[in-house]
């Protein structure tokens, strides 16, 4: 029995697409020969192939979300996607979304929602028969942690988090209208990651490389000059 | 966030920021942060006393030659409510009554959000929490009162405590410029909204702290030396059913059936405040019905 | 002051964190500790010492204090004893993870429940695993001279660790004995200010204490700290023959008395060593060849020290002062692991339990561990004995009448 860390999974799912280019996530680190890919994507083939003989399998769970549920809450669509490619019955996964989400307290019509997310996910979801490389047993290389000084676990490098593209975990992006906008500067107050910044005419410039879509900065401003639009674009 | 951003804002860069477990402790996570002043992590119970030992060690430091005036920080504590109403409310009254020359900022959420919403000595009366879930029996989700954090620490008489909310950041900004000005603890309890644990889009994070200020559950105070001054006046308060039935976490006092008995009661908690502080003060308040429900 | 004087064990520590020119003195009060406290107090209030000491209002706000001072950069003093060491249990190893360099005195006291004031070491012991270093006092001198020797090596660029430096409570924290004050020039010799790579300061902005996600990093910085222990026992040893040349006095993490051509051993720490000594001395005008190991350092666990001085021995006893109930003596059983394989180790290793809630041991049941050592066939191997008198027991069954136990429970 697994427990933990899986390693040679045979499917990955990736919930977030922009995680591949994460050198922290990595997800598919460990991905053997053969196995899926499975990525939550709205754009690029439903099939490909990487060098390394990843199967790549792009499906679009967050845009059926926001259009059944209203907001992008994908993991029914994981699961029924996932479960299709494991050959499970679509009755079994429906009574397994029905219990699980019953527990956590979620009823009537945004369970029936979920079930036809769930649903459509599994049915637009190919077919596919998964080869995997047989599991490779490799040495382990083992080595003496110890340096010789004292390594202090303090972090010297102030604001560092800024190389972290936060902007990444957008679903949907706020767009400034500067044709309408007065300069008033609420959105620039309200922002809570300061990711905007003002020019020299005090208009609003969002650093969309560290925005991450809360969209606080289209509810307040007075005017209505911010629009939000549908995310699809990721960053290396 | 809006209110770290604030902080930041007045105080400058030369600060140390003494935290204890929540929420914004994992800003910071190895080897990144966002912050560009310091940041010491402590223990969950005794965020006022590390700072103590901070703000101890500069003064002695600089007392004996060795540490420059130039080099000296301010320290402000940052904690969430878990900290500062219950756990570490010990450590916050010894740092108070002995004085110490720091500021502290609670970010009120109402409950111990970092570790999945359990309830906290901040949870209002109402609330459903992943300890306090309504259910059958139990319908109202947490039957208990919030605790007047801002009373207890006004009972020590330290130089400055003020309640601050990210929808009036104008308030807010001028708040701890005044305090700066004192030496000694100056307090303040923070609004935060939280889209998570409260169940709303976090896009209207803002609105809420809007309404609960417009809807008077969260006035806007300060006080100096213990006497108290509202700083913002809701003229005429709106009812709290348009603060409560945003949020997830009241939804089980209006569905599967409206708990009036409740509803009125927060009502009746929010109103009987306002009328004291009003008759306190001298100003004047329009309070909202509480909806009564006819005996059987 | 006086060059040598009579001194409790609690002023001879207030002496040393005031010859060591401590910065800061975050207090809390607790039996048997005060002593060092009070007279800090009034020495600070006096102007004989420049220092903050500052009564928190708890141990562990205490010890939160202590740590984030140190990071701050000053030399930081404390102590407390069993219940508040306890109670601020988890800053031990927050202040161990911080690399904070400071001084903890430990004034033992066995532990509630029962509450009771008298020492034994299951307190200091608790701590084992907290990433301090380890220091144990047999008389009033050493506390003086553990302590200054502790900053030295706490506050090495090498090691970056605190120190606990116990001594018994009672026996030593309430005991006058003379105790040699080294000079402010000879202190000033020996140990150089402390001088942290990464303190607070406007301008050099640190974070400390972050969040570690991912067990490799962890487990990284946690083998650091155990790497930095283990240098700490070479650095101890530098220290101490520098303390040699200042001072004339020697302390070395094991010390051994009439060990030469001694067949019989018993291990044993802290202030009930001298009880032991004189049994020993009385077994060898016997014509027994006795000999006493002490341990000064138990952590780092003096490993290969103890191997050395117990190597070819024909039996040896370990003498512990208090109980992990439902295994028995704790170093006892660290002394057992580091003699596991040694080739010539002894035939017997006896464990011995006695001392605890500082039941006072006599030379005579000393004498008797030694006797049971020489007819180990009198004992069951890995079963540790424990010295408790007959008139001992014969007193508690009185005092059990007394609070009316009928020892009928239904």
């Amino acid at each position: 029995m697994e427990r933990g860390y899986i390693f040679n999974p045979h499917i990955v799912v990736v919930m977030d697409e922009t995680l591949l280019a994460d050198a922290q996530a990595r997800p598919l680190e460990d991905l053997p020969r053969g196995g899926v890919a499975l990525i939550n994507s709205a754009r690029g083939p439903i099939f490909s192939e990487d060098q390394a003989g990843h199967v790549f399998m792009r499906i679009n769970f967050t845009d059926p979300a926001l259009r059944i549920i209203g907001k992008p809450i994908v993991s029914v669509s994981a699961a029924a996607a996932a479960a299709k490619l494991c050959g499970l019955r679509k009755q079994h996964v429906e009574e397994a979304v029905r219990e699980e989400l019953s527990e956590l307290g979620v009823r009537d019509e945004l369970l029936e929602k979920n079930l036809m997310l769930m649903s459509e996910t599994y049915d637009n979801t190919p077919r596919y028969s998964i080869k995997v490389d047989e599991e490779r047993v490799g040495a382990v290389e083992l080595v003496d942690p110890a340096s010789g000084r004292v390594v202090y676990s303090d972090v010297f490098a102030a604001g560092n988090a800024v190389h972290r593209a936060t902007g990444n975990w957008r679903v949907f992006r706020p767009v400034v209208d500067y044709g309408k906008c007065t300069g008033c500067k609420v959105c620039f107050i309200y922002c809570p990651d300061s990711a905007i910044s003002l020019d020299a005419e005090n208009k609003p410039v969002i650093d969309y490389e560290h925005c991450k879509g809360c969209l606080i900065c289209v509810v307040e401003c007075p005017i209505r000059a911010i629009s939000s639009v549908r995310e699809v674009e990721i960053f290396a | 966030m809006l209110v770290l951003r604030a902080f930041h804002k007045v105080l400058g860069p030369n600060v140390v920021f003494v935290n204890a477990a929540g929420c914004l402790t994992l800003l910071q996570v190895y080897p990144y942060t966002p912050n560009k002043s310091s940041w010491m992590y402590t223990a969950f119970a005794s965020a006022p006393a590390g700072a103590q030992g901070i703000r101890d060690a500069l003064d002695i430091l600089m007392e004996k030659g060795r540490v420059n005036s130039f080099e000296d920080l301010k320290v402000v504590v940052v904690t969430g409510d878990g900290a500062a109403y219950d756990i570490g409310l010990q450590s916050t009254s010894g740092a108070i009554e002995r004085g110490l020359d720091f500021y502290y900022l609670v970010y009120d959420n109402e409950a111990y959000g970092n570790t999945g919403f359990q309830k906290s000595g901040a949870t209002p009366y109402g609330s459903a929490t992943a300890t306090t879930p309504p259910t059958e029996r139990n319908p109202t989700g947490y039957t208990g009162v919030k605790k007047d954090l801002f009373e207890i620490w006004r009972s020590h008489k330290p130089p400055y405590i003020a309640t601050v909310a990210p929808s009036h950041m104008v308030d807010m900004l001028r708040k701890i410029e005044t305090a700066s000005q004192f030496k000694g603890p100056k307090l303040f309890i923070a609004f935060s909204s939280c889209p998570t644990g409260w169940g709303f889009d976090p896009s209207l994070s803002v609105r809420i702290s809007r309404l609960a200020v417009e809807c008077g559950i969260w006035p806007l105070k300060e006080s100096v030396y213990g006497k108290v001054r509202h700083t913002y006046i809701p003229t005429v308060l709106k009812p709290v059913e348009e603060y409560l039935r945003h949020q997830n976490r009241f939804r089980h006092l209006f569905t599967p059936r409206k708990q009036e008995t409740a509803i009125a009661s927060i009502q009746e908690q929010v109103n009987n405040y306002w009328l004291e502080a009003a008759k306190n003060e001298g100003f004047r308040i329009t309070v909202a019905k509480p909806v009564t429900i006819a005996p059987p | 002051m006086r060059e040598v004087d009579m001194l409790t064990g609690n002023v001879a520590a207030a002496w040393a964190a005031r010859i060591a020119d401590v910065d800061y003195i975050p207090a809390y009060p607790i039996t048997p500790q005060t002593e060092i406290i009070e007279t800090l107090a009034s020495w600070i209030s006096q102007g004989l010492m420049k220092a903050k000491l500052v009564q928190l209002e708890s141990e562990h706000s205490m010890l939160t204090a202590a740590g984030t001072a140190s990071l701050s950069g000053a030399r930081v003093f404390t102590a407390t004893s069993s219940q508040g060491l306890l109670y601020g249990f988890e800053m031990l190893y927050n202040i161990a993870g911080w690399r904070a360099p400071l001084v903890l005195v430990n004034v033992s006291r066995a532990v509630a429940a029962p509450i009771t004031l008298e020492p034994d070491h299951n307190d200091v012991l608790a701590a084992r695993d907290s990433g301090f270093i380890q220091l144990h006092a047999e008389k009033c001198q050493e506390v003086l001279d553990l302590i200054l020797i502790a900053y030295r090596v706490a506050e090495d660029h090498r090691v970056m660790l605190p120190v606990i430096v116990n001594m018994d409570g009672f026996y030593l924290s309430f005991t006058r004995e003379p105790v040699y004050i080294p000079s402010k020039t000879d202190v000033e010799e020996f140990l150089p200010p402390y001088n942290p790579p990464h303190p607070f300061r406007a301008g050099r902005p640190v974070v400390k204490g972050a969040a570690v996600l991912g067990g490799h990093i962890y487990a990284y910085f946690k083998h650091n700290i155990h790497e930095s222990l283990l240098r700490a026992g070479d650095v101890f040893k530098e220290a101490a023959a520098g303390f040699r040349e200042v001072t004339g006095r020697f302390h070395s993490p094991v010390e051994g008395f009439l060990l030469d051509d001694a067949e019989y051993v018993l291990v044993v720490t802290n202030s009930f060593t001298s009880i032991a000594r004189k049994a020993v001395v009385r077994l060898r005008e016997k014509g027994v060849p006795a000999g006493l190991v002490k341990l000064v350092m138990l952590r780092p666990f003096p490993s290969s020290d103890i191997m050395e001085k117990l190597r070819g021995r024909k039996a040896v006893a370990v003498f512990d002062q208090n109980i992990s109930p439902g295994l028995g003596g704790v170093i006892y059983n660290e002394v057992a692991a580091a003699l596991y394989h040694v080739k010539n180790r002894p035939e017997t290793l006896l464990s011995a339990i006695g001392g605890v809630g500082g039941k006072y041991t006599t030379v005579e049941e000393f004498e008797h561990v030694f006797h049971m050592l020489m007819h180990p066939e009198k004992t069951q191997p890995g079963k540790p004995v424990f010295l408790f008198r007959a008139d001992e027991l014969a007193h508690v069954q009185t005092a059990l009448r007394l609070a009316g136990y009928t020892g009928e429970e239904t």
